[in-house]
């Protein structure tokens, strides 16, 4: 045989004998075990470690808060918790929103802790250094807490029907959710409205600094100040001024503690509060409080129209002593640091929606549903306010 | 037939080599191997159909030979509990009650670790909005630089509220995820085998020999892959393998709270999944592309594809 074919053969053997070898040594045992890939790879793959625990875990330290949200309507997908048969595991569940901490939360083998301990170490990292605990990102900011309700609440054509939606504008304008919605079981609680801050940890309400109750009796020389424009018993001498008889304590105490501040914008009253301690705010308004009030009465025609209005408006969320769904005494509110508008004089009322309105006053929620009035239908509605009985 | 001067000449030029091969001629013998060559791929595209048919029966996975299925079927890989012979995943989507907040494709990011921006994802959500009296639809997502900037950053996803003073005919969401194909293409055009076919469904991705060509990205009909630069490899939903294969449902799942994704094993006729399309009209986005998709959607409409 020639050299140069001899040379050929060998130089081919030698690169066939280098391939297959390659191949023995560089190819996985795996590979082609299960098709063209590496077999191993599927267990490796699986044995990732999750990352989002789901609410059962929650439960074993967040006791109080996964207890409100168990009785919750964010507990269920649906009215029955099903879907054409399909049984919803669980509705919104904590991870829905709380996804930022799930993922690097403390786990049990990252805190080799007694539950109790574990709680109690957490909650005083929350306290003490926000910044160090992992999933810090636990939406605490009021901004935050909006967007994400508004991630599923916010009014969008192509959102079913099915879901509860919200068009911000008209419902409670810059106010946050948190303000009258709990989060974990967000259908209101008229009877502890505004709601208390609520400890991040655990969902409970945080101790409130107990406020001591205005002295009546005390309050009584306070009222001599007032009675010049508010009366003696608090009827107020013009239409214009609003009467301060059988108001709510808190409500009265907050609008003094407003015009001190300047937060509330009014120049005689502002003189006037500037004069008060805190005691004497709080025993002026204890005493207006508790003196008698009576209807003031309203055009009767426009009280008609008013009361529709009130219902269509929504006033009754508030202003009623059951809330939203109760059946309470109508202009009497459901939190006693929101004003009762029973009896109050009718053109107080519409001065105060106009302020509202024009933002010479600051509410956000009163200031998004007064723009949504006509002037006729503030007329109307101060009108049937005034002729309800406030008793 | 006039015969033209130049075809004269080949002819007798031909004829020449003929008589000097002597017994078959060029024409016959380029004849017998046109022959050759059409019956050869007969029988491959036989053999491929019947790959395909095994594979639709749910036996062999995607391009898996006899061997490497009894291999599959008698030594499963070693997940601890799990046996891959047990289950055929599957998953639905009820897009009439997808409420579109997105929550899915957060909920998947963390899971994952995929990249948080708006653009990269294993799983999204598209609005289809038909204005009054249009028959096309408008598309957009969570991309939309109208909706980043409504949710005020990259990284948080929310669709704004452009169709709220417009008249609107009809709108929905649908959410979009990798589909597990049947016949996964992306599978196919891999060049290293660092993308497969599970026996019990998903698709799945071997990082450690991805060398991210994103040959696999441009093939997938559905646009469900993308590329992970910060890994440098392709990234895909793969229901979250890790989570299905210890009980869990895949992170969407968990956290959709209207219970528009649906999860299950097709082998038990009472999982989520199977009562999901037991009890629905389902169909799967683009059949005639030929991959036979495991996502199943009910209530879609032509323009989603």
């Amino acid at each position: 045989m020639p050299k140069h074919i001899v040379r050929l053969l060998i130089l081919i053997a030698v690169v066939a004998i280098v391939a297959f070898s390659a191949k023995k040594f560089l190819v996985p045992g795996s590979f082609y075990q299960y098709g063209h890939y590496r077999g191993n790879a599927v267990a490796e793959v699986a044995s990732k470690v999750p990352k989002l625990q789901g609410s059962a875990s929650c439960q074993s330290c967040h006791k109080e808060a996964y207890a409100v949200w168990t009785g919750g309507i964010h507990r269920k997908a649906t009215k029955d918790g099903a879907i054409q048969g399909v049984v919803i595991k669980n509705g919104v569940n904590c991870e829905v929103c709380h996804t930022g901490p799930a993922g690097n939360h403390p786990s049990k083998e990252a805190m080799p802790l007694s539950i109790e301990d574990r709680v109690t170490t957490i909650t005083h990292k929350h306290i003490d250094h926000p910044a160090d605990i992992p999933g810090r990102n636990l939406m605490l900011s009021p901004s935050d807490m909006r967007n994400l309700c508004l991630n599923c609440h916010d009014k969008l054509e192509a959102r079913p029907a099915m879901q509860r939606q919200i068009a911000v504008e008209n419902h409670g304008g810059a106010e946050p959710c948190t303000s009258c919605h709990n989060p974990h079981s967000p259908r209101i609680n008229f009877a502890d409205l505004p709601r208390p801050p609520v400890d991040p940890i655990t969902g409970k309400a945080l101790p409130v600094i107990a406020v001591k109750a205005g002295n009546a009796a005390a309050g009584k020389s306070v009222a001599a100040a007032c009675a010049a424009c508010h009366g003696n018993t608090g009827m107020s001498i013009n239409p214009a001024w609003p009467n301060l008889a059988g108001q709510h304590a808190d409500y009265l105490y907050n609008s003094l503690k407003g015009f001190k501040s300047g937060t509330r914008k009014n120049d005689t009253m502002s003189g006037m509060a500037a004069g008060l301690s805190d005691a004497d705010m709080r025993n002026v308004s204890a005493y207006f409080s508790k003196s008698s009030c009576g209807a003031t009465g309203g055009d009767k025609a426009k009280a008609e129209l008013g009361k529709a209005k009130a219902a269509e408006a929504g006033c009754a969320a508030c202003h009623n002593a059951g809330g939203l769904r109760g059946t309470g005494p109508a202009g009497i509110s459901a939190s006693q640091a929101w004003p009762n508008l029973a009896g109050q004089n009718a053109a107080y009322l519409t001065v105060a929606l106009n302020s509202f309105k024009d933002d010479s006053r600051n509410h956000a929620v009163m200031s998004s549903v007064a723009n949504a009035l006509s002037d006729s239908d503030i007329d109307n509605l101060s009108a049937y306010f005034a002729s309800v009985s406030c008793k | 037939m006039n015969k033209l001067p130049s075809e004269e000449k080949v002819t007798t030029h031909h004829t020449k080599l003929e008589e000097e091969a002597g017994t078959l001629s060029r024409r016959d013998f380029l004849g017998f191997l046109g022959k050759g060559a059409a019956c050869a791929g007969a029988f491959i595209g036989a053999g491929a159909a019947i790959g395909a048919v095994e594979a639709e029966t749910g036996k062999h996975a995607f391009q898996q030979n006899d061997a490497q299925y009894e291999e599959a079927v008698n030594n499963p890989p070693q997940i601890p509990g799990y046996n891959w012979n047990d289950h055929q995943w599957a998953m639905g989507v009820d897009t009439t009650r997808c409420i579109g907040c997105l929550r899915c494709m957060e909920a998947c990011k963390m899971e994952n670790s995929v990249q948080m921006d708006a653009n990269h994802h294993r799983t999204w959500v598209e609005r289809y909005v038909y204005l009054e009296g249009s028959n096309t639809a408008l598309v957009d997502s969570q991309t939309d630089p109208k909706n980043i900037e409504n949710a005020g950053s990259e990284t948080k996803f929310r669709f704004d509220d452009r169709y709220r003073h417009v008249k609107v005919d009809k709108a929905f969401f649908v959410a979009k995820l990798c589909n597990q194909c049947e016949h996964p293409s992306c599978v196919q055009v891999c060049p290293t085998g660092a993308t497969f076919k599970s026996k019990d469904g998903p698709v799945l991705i071997d990082t450690t020999y991805c060398i991210g060509c994103q040959y696999c990205v441009q093939a997938c009909p559905y646009g469900a892959r993308s590329f992970n630069e910060s890994r440098g490899t392709a990234e895909k939903c793969n229901w979250c393998y890790h989570r299905i294969t210890k009980g869990l449902n895949p992170a969407c799942v968990e956290v959709c709270p209207t219970g528009s994704r649906i999860f299950g094993d097709r082998n038990d006729p009472e999982s989520p999944v199977s009562l999901f399309i037991r009890n629905n009209h389902v169909q799967v986005l683009k059949p005639e592309m030929g991959n036979a998709p495991n996502v199943f959607y009910k209530g879609t409409d032509k323009e989603v594809v």
